[in-house]
């Protein structure tokens, strides 16, 4: 304020005072001594800048076996037993665990890590796993069965991040060095837990003892092709090569990685046009048709585990009609919605399991968008025109929840139903979705799963919750809930049986339209095309360096 | 004197604590939870439970405002939610980016602005004067995240000349390891002789200073321009002009002295006005400083670091302003008589 009415003082003031008595003396000691400094500053910057240009130019340039890698945002937590936010890039480059999960469509379902292979019993309650031989952490410890019991058990004890997918582990006995035996309470499948890309990390028991605190200054020791060389808090990670990591190393691998910390989009598409940036991890919509035209990169929109839904609130008036409940999946237009709001970047979705995961069916009977069904099932329905009333809360400041609930908004009115559009922070939301008083109609949710498991959309989203978490539709349906436990514990043992009972239970919350479930989220990517040997896994938002090349 | 400088100090803290209410008013009665930011995105409840009572958001909003009060007082600011650090040691690290980025934009406004401000105020009206006046405009038109990304767009972009952004060349921040002394790279690397560590480092800073310069460019301009116009059209001015006493003198002895004082207001308020520019010069060019870090913060609800930043932004702003105060007293005679 003191300094607008500074700026407004002078502009105004002295111009209409002064005018008339202005002194315009021929070249006063002022002007001499402006245009002295002026000629001072730029020789002195020129001076500089041709110092510069003369150093400089021999300067680092990135190196070829380097690779660069823009991140939005700086590592959180480096504790692997803790994190549960944006360290998977690091994660899956510095630890391993005892199996990873393959891409669909693989021929095995797993690759063997820091496991080589295992059993389970026919109760699907004990596995053994064989260890891998001869591996060291990066500290020099090595890696055994004692300190594979160890790092679970860790996790499990310190209740943080994604520890809950042990939470049916019994017992876990390490007979001899190389074997490692999991009990469980039920039935549970121990091997997709254990190629969770949050959660299952193997970490040396020496670095353990040293606690979370050691870690969060940006240590790490692991088994995985990289080790952490530096961290400089809000600019960059750097990972160098493990010489001695028992996958063994080829001239074509990287020896360096560089996380940087680029919080700009914008930015981020320039160092990727320049070549400064590898990867990147924002690739800005409207940049996609440009990148695209740039014969140096590779730009495309690949599937991932993510998939978008509003959840329809089941026992909250209206929509605790199950008819009025299904008129509203009627009049979602799912194909308009991912082709125009969301320009191609999602497809619909067939029920709550995303189509690249396992557990999904192509063939469940889905509501299409269909304005006479919908007037039908209203009408049908008994709810009054006068009720004919629903809230819709939504994150506000993601632009696709924005059009799609004003495409329905508009598109319900058609059917006579109003839609109040409740934008507002993910937390506010959220906490007003869990209690009943507070709850809208319809709530926006992004899921996508911890390991690979449709368990975890089923019972996530939509088992009975006592007190509600984020089971935001407040669905409580016995028959569903005795389904998906069924399920779950025959994940381990007869997996056919488990889809079985997935596909049934699918297809429950769509007969009960507990949701609209509408987009299977695409990611999109853009990297440099000289980068070879990557491979699309939705399981793990990362990118393995070890794997990849430049050609 | 010291009775002056003891009444502003009181009047600060009572402004400090005035400050802290609004902020922490701001970010805990608004009804939104901390928590999932602090447990990732699919906490479960008993997380979510321990996190509160490790929040202390279970407690009274009165006990939790006077158990902040009580750490900030020792320096605690608790811990960021974004980060995982305490606010504090990420403040500290955090600071001497900021502060040699703002300094330098200071620094080079300055020099730039207030030649350019006496150069129009003697050629008042004419095509310099009206040059100088509508870049200082335009300067002052444009918002510094367009300047930066204009900038960006020439310098990287197009000719290639600097880098795009942060704060040093990746490899030679590997490669050539030099101490935190002053937390200023530039000093920092000169003190440990890394001669190509140190040319990195000014590449890097060429661009955000640019920006902020050009931001706060038109203030100087164009408040030393008016205060030397004033001057000049002064009584005494025109009684040295009577009395025949040489033009020389009388710009330098009389006229350019007097224009310290405003000069030095204005300086205070430009290093003010540039910490609140530079949160978004540093977000634009990733400059590792305390402006990218509380966008970060406000952007994710993360309100121990949002208050830690903002009491810090709001303390600097209010000792710039005591010191130019004092230094009043050391440049106006009449104030030391008084």
């Amino acid at each position: 304020m003191r300094l607008a009415s500074i700026l407004l003082m002078s502009s105004l003031a002295p111009r209409g005072v002064l005018s008339g008595r202005r002194w315009a003396g021929p070249v006063t000691f002022g002007e001499v001594f402006a245009m002295k400094m002026l000629k001072k500053l730029i020789l002195g910057v020129s001076l500089l800048c041709a110092a510069v240009a003369v150093v400089a130019a021999p300067a680092a340039q990135a190196k070829s076996n380097t690779v660069t890698y823009a991140m939005y945002g700086d590592i959180k937590e480096w504790d692997p037993s803790a994190a549960f936010s944006l360290e998977v890039m690091m994660l899956v480059n510095v630890y391993e665990p005892l199996l990873w999960y393959n891409p669909p469509g693989s021929a095995e379902p797993f690759t063997p890590a820091l496991a080589t292979s295992w059993s389970t019993s026919d109760d699907g309650k004990v596995w053994t796993f064989k260890l891998r031989k001869g591996v060291t952490f990066h500290d020099g410890e090595p890696f055994n069965a004692a300190a594979a019991k160890a790092s679970i058990e860790r996790t499990m004890k310190m209740k943080k991040g994604a520890w809950y997918i042990w939470a049916s582990v019994d017992a876990i006995e390490a007979p001899d060095e190389e074997t490692l035996v999991i009990k469980t309470k039920t039935a549970q499948p121990i091997d997709l837990i254990a190629s969770s890309q949050y959660g299952a990390y193997m970490v040396s028991p020496k670095a353990a003892e040293k606690g979370g605190e050691w870690f969060n200054q940006g240590n790490a020791a692991g088994t995985g092709p990289y080790s952490v060389r530096q961290w400089k808090k809000g600019q960059q990670v750097v990972l160098e090569k493990n010489a001695d990591y028992w996958g063994g190393w080829t001239d074509k691998n990287f020896d360096r990685v560089i996380l940087k910390v680029v919080l700009e989009n914008a930015t981020q598409v320039q160092m990727l046009k320049s070549g400064e940036a590898d990867f990147i991890s924002l690739v800005p919509a409207d940049s996609m048709a440009s990148l695209a035209k740039n014969e140096k990169l590779t730009v495309g929109l690949i599937p991932s585990w993510k998939n978008s839904q509003f959840l329809i609130n089941v026992q909250k008036a209206p929509t605790n009609n199950k008819k009025f409940r299904q008129a509203l999946a009627h009049l979602w237009d799912y194909e308009g919605v991912t082709k125009n709001v969301y320009a191609g970047a999602a497809v619909p979705a067939r029920g709550v399991i995303p189509a690249t995961m396992w557990g999904h069916n192509s063939n469940l009977k889905a509501p299409s968008f269909d304005l006479e069904k919908a007037k039908q099932l209203i009408a049908e329905s008994g709810v009054k025109q006068a009720d004919r009333k629903v809230t819709m809360a939504y994150i506000g400041t993601s632009e696709e929840y924005k059009n799609s609930a004003l495409l329905f908004q508009q598109n319900a009115k058609k059917a006579g139903v109003t839609v109040e559009l409740l934008p507002g922070p993910w937390g506010t939301i959220w906490d007003k979705a869990k209690n009943l008083s507070t709850a809208p109609n319809l709530q926006s949710m992004t899921w996508w799963p911890t390991y690979p498991t449709p368990s975890d959309w089923l019972i996530g989203l939509f088992r009975t919750e006592k007190k509600a978490l984020f089971n935001l539709s407040h669905y409580a349906n016995p028959d569903f809930d005795k389904l998906v436990n069924a399920a779950v514990d025959l994940e381990g043992s007869d997996r056919d049986e488990a889809i079985r009972k997935y596909h049934q239970a699918q297809q429950m919350l769509i007969d009960d339209a507990a949701a609209i479930f509408y987009a299977d989220i695409k990611v999109r990517v853009a990297r440099q095309a000289s980068i070879g040997g990557l491979e699309i896994n939705p399981a793990y938002a990362a990118v393995f360096f070890h794997r990849i090349h430049r050609k | 004197m010291i009775k002056y400088v003891a009444h502003r100090l009181v009047m600060m803290t009572g402004i400090l604590f005035g400050v802290l209410v609004i902020t922490f008013a701001v970010s805990h009665v608004l009804p939104s939870s901390p928590v999932e930011m602090m447990l990732g995105a699919k906490p479960t409840q008993e997380q979510i439970d321990a996190a509160r009572v490790e929040l202390g958001l279970d407690r009274p909003l009165y006990e939790q405002f006077f158990r902040y009060i009580a750490n900030a007082a020792t320096g605690d600011f608790g811990v960021s939610l974004r980060t995982n650090q305490p606010v504090a040691s990420d403040m500290l690290e955090r600071l001497g980016a900021t502060f040699e980025l703002v300094t330098l934009g200071m620094i080079l406004a300055v020099l730039i602005g207030t030649p350019l401000g006496v150069l129009s105020a003697v050629r008042q009206d004419t095509a310099a004067d009206h040059g100088t006046r509508t870049i200082a405009i335009a300067g002052v038109a444009l918002p510094p995240f367009f300047t930066g990304m204009l900038l960006q767009l020439l310098f990287y972009g197009t000719l290639g000349w600097l880098p795009l952004q942060g704060r040093i060349d990746s490899e030679i921040l590997l490669d050539y390891s030099f101490e935190t002394v002053t937390g200023l790279y530039l000093i920092d690397t000169l003190l440990a002789g890394q001669w190509q560590a140190f040319v990195s480092a000014l590449l890097h800073i060429a661009l955000p200073v640019l920006t902020l310069a050009v931001f706060s460019l038109a203030v100087v301009t164009r408040i030393s321009r008016n205060m030397m116009v004033e001057v000049l059209s002064e009584d005494y001015i025109r009684t040295a002009r009577a009395y025949g006493l040489p033009r020389r003198a009388i710009h330098y002895r009389y006229a350019l002295r007097a224009t310290l004082i405003p000069l030095l207001t204005v300086i205070g308020l430009t290093y003010g006005y540039m910490l609140g520019s530079s949160v978004i010069v540093e977000f634009v060019f990733d400059w590792p400083g305390l402006g990218g870090y509380i966008v970060g913060a406000i952007i994710s609800n993360d309100f121990p670091a949002v208050m830690g930043v903002t009491l810090f932004f709001a303390t600097t702003y209010l000792l710039v302003n005591l010191i130019v105060d004092l230094l009043y007293f050391a440049v106006d005679p009449r104030l030391r008589m008084a």
